[in-house]
């Protein structure tokens, strides 16, 4: 009999609050999202929750992206750009915490990598074009009476 | 009692059939090199039995440790680590590759298949080279076997047997979970095939024309899988993870990535070749590339250098192990290349700057860059931490920023190789054909451009050029459904689409499996760009707006399952009267909680609802509510379905080798 209980009771609740679900009209006023939570979550979104793996700040449940995120918030509040907010944690994690890596010092590599790789590739694969259309193609190989044969009679056999 | 006993012995049995299959490997392995130096070629033989035995004794071991799980044999350590007696009956199987010991297992056990299969095709088709392509299989299955027995064996014991296992991660505890491990595996290891085939020609000098059309059939199976395993994996991640998003460039996506954007340049590379005679060097150095970065995702995963979701256990003996075995696979297979690569030579040139050749030669290029860009991007931070202390971040805004171009650049290629002939182009004809295509390519940019300004500049580019190959793909079939027509004045209409198909499955294949990524980058296109979204807090009885679509919140009911606790969200899409429950789960073994997010979705978007923490308590209690409206993310998994069409379509296709003939033109006479 307890068992029944146990799950008819938050049935019942859930019920009503269902039935009070339904009594507010469907044509109610839309919950806002405060702008100041998407101030927030605009700028988390750039920078790496430092604890977690791979992360943004703005999509962790860790207690350190939370402590950020309210960070972010008091400082917003406090009339702080973006830049300047940015730089703040900079300051304090390095260039760990931007989840794209800057055009400066370590990070360099990684943005003149690849259109110099592209470029390499592209001249390699234009040489080798130029070089493969100017080459004279190679002798054909000319098989043995016994192999032509063979060549022969396979072929009938396709046909 | 009995049972309980019979289990036991089961697991040593399996322990006894893994021994015996490094042993067996040995032997397939050093069977040719045997029968080289004793001088008895009938020695080589061997390893087609082995390899036989080698499947037998690994799905022996396998099924073993299936049934530890299933029976819950906590006295085995990776049955207490992965399973719990109220774990459900399918997640038990699947836990098998839940964890590091069992999914290297499950990669060597594929293996096994691959080989298998391979030794019966090839006792018909080139029974003359399959000792040699076993061979090398054989050796990758002693790495791995020595791997599995010595570094991280799933059947050790545990003494004493505690009473009930520690669960498998509940994230790894779903469908999508189920089936994108062996997805993956199996295009991982399929390149395993290719390789074991360049290894083989290239040690005995083995003529193009013989094995390039197995080859290519091979990696075609392979790169089908690897594309079914990335898109699984998405998927999960999409309707799973919670953060509405599908693909975040994490290292172990880009190590799957990575294998699949090689086999893309193989499988183009490898038709030149086939069709051309050239570029041989070039495909067999890709076919190395591909399978060593196949080997790279497995042990990156797998090894714990990268700590995320899918890395479970770091210990340095395996980091060494795995990082000499992939040392001594690339020195040999390169070493041997460089030896005897210049015997696999190009036996015709370049006709003209302007042709399909060429153009693949360009895809070559573009999807090289991309693999090196990955590699790079994915390895860098790991050496620079390694070497300097330095710590960076090389997250999703920058692969977006470098590969988004890369990609956008495959794509213009896509839109005009198909109507480039092979040998040589005319120019006038190329011109005529593509004034249509690329004209209502650059009408959907402006229309894109105009609508929906402003926009990243990507959007306009990807309208333009999506709208370019479907234009391409449609002139070019109308045309030859109009030819097939005067040829057939009597044929229906129905009956003159299919036979042009049929006619050509190889070229057409190609074509709906290039449909298939058009409609995939339709589909990140409109996710990527046009995603709504809304974080707000919300109490029972309120509505979100996001978009045109609005969602009234129901309430919250939290209930039990089989073996977790949930508390489910009720949402109703109020113009459609649709409910959606998102749900946050908690599972008491591990005591961790994962979503499970609300998704309604049509061909145009999906409303994506995840329900985040309580605010406040008792009767005014309010709900961290996140909604997502993503469009068109729908695209991206049915564009997956119509690449695995395609890709059936194009291997449907046989053609007779020059092998097949002159083995039959042999028995005849």
């Amino acid at each position: 009999m307890k068992a029944v209980n146990k799950t008819y009771l938050p049935l019942s609740v859930f019920i009503c609050g269902m039935l009070l679900g339904f009594m507010s009209p469907a044509w109610a006023e839309p919950v806002q999202e405060d702008p100041l939570d998407r101030a927030v979550l605009e700028i988390a979104r750039d920078l790496r929750c430092t604890v977690c793996q791979n992360q943004p700040v703005a999509e962790s449940n860790a207690d350190l992206a939370r402590d950020m995120r309210q960070i972010i918030r008091e400082q917003l509040v406090a009339g702080k750009s973006r830049e300047e907010i940015v730089d703040y944690f900079v300051a304090r994690y390095g260039d760990y915490v931007l989840m794209k890596p800057p055009a400066e010092r370590a990070g360099l590599l990684l943005w003149i990598a690849p259109p110099l790789l592209l470029i390499a590739l592209a001249l390699l694969g234009w040489f080798f074009l130029r070089q493969r259309s100017h080459a004279p193609p190679p002798p054909t190989p000319v098989l043995s009476a016994q192999d032509q044969a063979r060549v022969r009679a396979a072929r009938r056999q396709q046909d | 009692m009995f049972l309980s006993g019979f289990g036991f012995h089961l697991v040593e049995l399996g322990h006894f059939a893994a021994y015996l299959a490094l042993a067996v490997a040995l032997i397939q392995a050093l069977s040719p090199v045997a029968a080289r130096i004793s001088g008895r070629p009938e020695l080589a033989r061997i390893g087609i039995n082995a390899s036989i035995a080698m499947f037998v004794l690994t799905t022996l071991g396998g099924l073993a440790m299936i049934h530890a799980f299933v029976s819950d044999n906590f006295s085995v350590q990776y049955v207490a680590t992965n399973s719990n007696s109220k774990l459900p009956l399918f997640y038990k199987v699947s836990a098998l590759w839940g964890g590091h010991e069992g999914s290297l297992y499950l990669w060597v056990w594929v293996l096994t298949l691959y080989t298998l299969l391979v030794a019966i095709h090839g006792r018909k088709h080139y029974p003359d080279r399959l000792p040699m392509i076993l061979a090398v299989q054989g050796a990758l299955m002693v790495g791995f076997f020595g791997l599995i027995l010595f570094l991280s064996n799933p059947f050790l014991r545990l003494f004493p047997v505690p009473p009930d296992g520690r669960d498998l991660n509940p994230l790894l505890q779903d469908p999508g979970m189920v089936f994108h491990p062996p997805m993956l595996y199996l295009g991982y290891v399929g390149l395993s095939v290719p390789f074991a085939f360049a290894m083989a020609a290239l040690i005995t000098r083995w003529k193009s024309e013989f094995w390039i059309a197995h080859i290519r059939r091979w990696t075609l199976i392979a790169w089908g899988f690897l594309t079914t395993g990335i898109i699984l994996g998405g998927w999960w991640a999409y309707y799973e993870l919670g953060w509405g998003g599908y693909w975040a460039w994490d290292p172990v996506e880009n190590a799957s990535f990575m294998p699949w954007l090689m086999a893309t340049a193989l499988v183009h590379s490898i038709t030149v070749q086939e069709r051309r005679r050239m570029l041989h060097t070039w495909n067999i150095f890709l076919v190395i590339t591909a399978f060593s970065l196949s080997l790279l995702g497995t042990f990156l995963v797998r090894s714990g250098v990268l700590s995320s979701v899918h890395a479970f256990a770091v210990d340095p003996g395996r980091g060494a192990y795995i990082l000499a075995f992939m040392t001594i696979v690339l020195t040999v297979s390169f070493g041997i290349f460089l030896a005897r690569g210049r015997f696999q030579e190009a036996e015709e040139g370049m006709t003209s700057m302007l042709s399909r050749e060429s153009l693949f030669v360009w895809n070559n290029v573009v999807f090289t860059v991309a693999t090196v860009c990955v590699l790079i991007a994915t390895l860098y931070p790991l050496a620079l931490d390694a070497l300097s202390g330095a710590k960076i971040t090389v997250g999703a805004p920058y692969f977006n920023a470098v590969m988004v171009p890369i990609f956008l650049a495959a794509l213009l290629l896509m839109a005009v190789a198909p109507l480039v002939p092979w040998r040589k182009a005319n120019p006038e004809r190329l011109k005529s054909r593509l004034l249509v295509p690329a004209a209502l390519g650059l009408a959907a940019g402006v229309v894109m451009l105009v609508t929906t300004w402003p926009l990243h500049w990507t959007g306009p580019v990807a309208a333009a050029l999506i709208a370019f190959v479907t234009g391409t793909i449609v002139t070019d079939y109308a045309r030859a459904v109009r030819q097939r027509r005067v040829q057939h004045p009597g044929e229906s209409l129905l009956r003159a689409l299919t036979r042009t198909v049929l006619g050509n499955r190889r070229h057409y294949g190609g074509m709906i499996v290039h449909l298939g990524i058009i409609a995939i980058a339709i589909g990140l296109t409109g996710s990527g760009l046009f995603r709504l979204e809304k974080s707000v807090i919300m109490m029972p009885g309120e509505v979100v707006e996001v978009g045109s679509e609005r969602l009234r919140f129901d309430g919250v009911r939290s209930f039990q399952r089989e073996n977790y606790f949930t508390l489910q969200g009720q949402f109703t899409l109020l113009d459609r009267n649709i409910v959606v429950l998102p749900e946050r789960r908690r599972y008491p073994v591990q005591d961790m909680p994962t979503t499970e997010s609300g998704i309604h979705s049509t061909l145009w978007r999906d409303v994506y609802v995840v329900i985040a923490e309580p605010v406040g308590e008792g009767n005014q209690t309010k709900w961290g509510v996140h909604v997502y409206l993503n469009p068109l993310i729908q695209w991206i998994w049915g564009g997956g379905l119509i690449a695995l069409f395609g890709l059936g379509v194009t291997l449907s296709s046989r053609r007779r080798t020059v092998r097949d003939a002159v083995a039959a033109t042999a028995a005849a006479s």
